[in-house]
């Protein structure tokens, strides 16, 4: 048996994994309603209480706000994929098919990678869709200049923060300790505490790098995609390498 | 060649010892009970085994290999740990397939293992919905998915009801006599008695005793003996090396003897012999005793008082 043949059935299995509970479809079909009621809410509002009008790229561009959605969803559904086998315990079953710890947790950061980016490219281009016809319904077809950035950024976005909730699920071996360490790090560590003692900090922080990725550029975010993108992997990386040398390897109950 | 050779196995968590030096084989074509109380360590050395937790000391290996370096592990070895290890929300079938594709199995032997093990009608049904006798039956069916050569099971029999349990029995002769290697875990001796070739006895992670199960009933066996003169023959009986007293006016018992070793002891002293008869003690009582060495209280009463 080659690592390639193994890679592949790995590949096939962890994917078939995601779509054959009912969670993940739901998840998948919740974010995209709440992508279409935002982008409609955001188009009625438009013009209205000092928000920007439809017909200028800032009122564009809030209704362009999407990629937000696609990429904290595939944070949670990363958190799931790995911490779920061991809060169902079906860890015992993947690791007797496949006892390299290591590759199988490589693989589903590979795997979550993937969906998403389809996931991402699938909402956001939904949720543009949305966006053409309420403009049409405007009388404008005019899309702002960063619309095809604000695509590849939703896109990298949901693949790179489902990649790290991979990591976390495998470091944390449990679903809502990884889920509770994502917000605990979102809003206290790296918002309050990081930005407070190393001003300057936050542009090489992963939320900041998601929020570079999906916001538009009227936040006034300097860096590129590749940057943001760079830092997303490197935090899945990091952290699952941290969890390969710690929690990974110890035993499973 | 054993199929599973463990090996001066210990497993320490911080103060406690789990296992402590463990050594025992099974071999294929056997059905091997590994039995002993709750706690005695039958599950974390089956862990070991399959690799899902790491040793102290020593070796549990299957064909001379520790679990992680076999070649197609799950087509050499099937492996069903007690307990729940489904996603409620998945199918037999979808549990199936996801292990058979991540083993490289064909998806054909999902519905030849779920036809063996007679959910074929509730494949396609939610496993949060199954009984525990069927989650059991779908740990074998995952256990026999790669054909394998080995299996080992950790209480298959925990919950069957009396049908699941004749069931499971038939199979695991069925599959030894095949000619593979079963390792059966237990924690009721009587449970397994009548599948068992092998039995492996362990309390508080020593290994108590080993060896074919009809040797340990032989060690209960109790001979009875009716003679004329009582206690010439059991001085004779004593003399040959064998535990015997007077149990009441003419009848001698001697303990874990065979009634050859008696009668032949008998003979050659010229004692005679009105009536020879074999008593086997409870298999379930032979296990107690050799493996109750705890200060639990011996009856519920005792407990209450």
């Amino acid at each position: 048996m080659t690592t390639t043949v193994s890679l592949w059935r790995l590949t096939r299995a962890e994917t078939r994994k995601l779509f054959t509970t009912r969670a993940m479809p739901a998840i998948f079909a919740a974010a995209i309603a709440l992508i279409l009621v935002a982008v409609v809410v955001q188009a009625a509002v438009a013009g209205q209480q000092g928000t920007p009008p439809l017909d200028t790229d800032a009122g564009v561009y809030k209704l362009l706000n999407i990629g937000v959605v696609p990429c904290r969803v595939m944070l949670i559904v990363g958190i799931l994929a790995a911490g779920g086998e061991y809060r169902h315990r079906t860890i015992v079953p993947t690791l007797l098919a496949s006892p390299r710890r290591g590759r199988v947790f490589a693989v589903k950061v590979l795997v979550i990678g993937v969906t998403g980016a389809a996931f991402g490219a699938i909402s956001f281009g939904i949720g543009l869709g949305a966006v053409v016809a309420e403009l049409s319904a405007h009388h404008l077809h005019r899309l702002p200049p960063a619309t095809g950035s604000l695509y590849a950024g939703a896109i990298i976005a949901s693949a790179g923060l489902g990649m790290i909730g991979v990591a976390l699920g495998a470091l944390t071996r449990n679903t809502v300790g990884a889920i509770v360490a994502a917000i605990a790090w979102t809003i206290l560590i790296e918002q309050i505490i990081l930005q407070a003692i190393v001003p300057g900090i936050e542009k090489w922080l992963p939320t900041h790098a998601a929020v570079t990725l999906t916001a538009s550029p009227a936040a006034g975010h300097t860096l590129s995609l590749t940057t943001p993108s760079l830092l997303l992997a490197g935090y899945a990386a990091a952290i699952l390498l941290v969890a390969s040398r710690t929690t990974l390897n110890r035993d499973i109950a | 060649m054993s199929a599973i050779t463990i090996s001066r196995l210990t497993k320490r968590y911080g103060p406690v010892v789990a296992v402590d030096d463990l050594s025992f084989d099974a071999h294929p074509g056997t059905v091997t009970g590994f039995l002993g109380p709750n706690g005695a360590g039958k599950t974390t050395t089956l862990r070991i085994l399959l690799g899902l937790a790491a040793p102290t000391s020593g070796t549990a290996t299957i064909g001379g290999l520790p679990y992680h370096k076999l070649p197609d592990p799950a087509r050499q070895v099937g492996a069903a740990l007690d307990g729940n290890v489904f996603h409620p929300g998945r199918s037999a079938a979808q549990h199936l397939r996801i292990i058979a594709t991540a083993a490289g199995i064909p998806a054909r032997r999902v519905p030849e293992v779920l036809g063996i093990v007679g959910l074929t009608d509730a494949a396609g049904r939610r496993v949060g919905g199954y009984s525990l006798g069927m989650r059991q039956r779908l740990n074998l069916a995952a256990a026999l998915l790669g054909d394998p050569g080995t299996l080992v099971l950790d209480e298959p029999l925990n919950g069957l009801d009396p049908d699941g349990i004749r069931w499971m029995r038939t199979m695991l002769r069925t599959l030894a006599a095949e000619g593979r290697a079963v390792l059966v875990s237990s924690h009721l001796l009587n449970e397994v008695s009548q599948t068992v070739d092998d039995i492996v006895v362990v309390s508080r992670g020593r290994l108590v005793t080993q060896g074919p199960l009809a040797e340990l009933a032989g060690r209960g066996a109790l001979i009875r003996a009716r003679t004329t003169d009582p206690a010439r023959l059991v001085d004779v009986l004593l003399a040959a090396g064998l535990r015997a007293s007077i149990a009441d006016g003419a009848t001698v018992e001697a303990m874990a003897a065979t009634a050859d070793e008696v009668g032949l002891a008998a003979a050659a002293a010229g004692v005679p012999i009105l009536e020879l008869t074999r008593h086997d003690e409870d298999l379930e009582s032979l296990f107690f005793d050799l493996t109750d060495k705890t200060d639990k209280p011996d009856t519920p009463q005792e407990a209450l008082s």
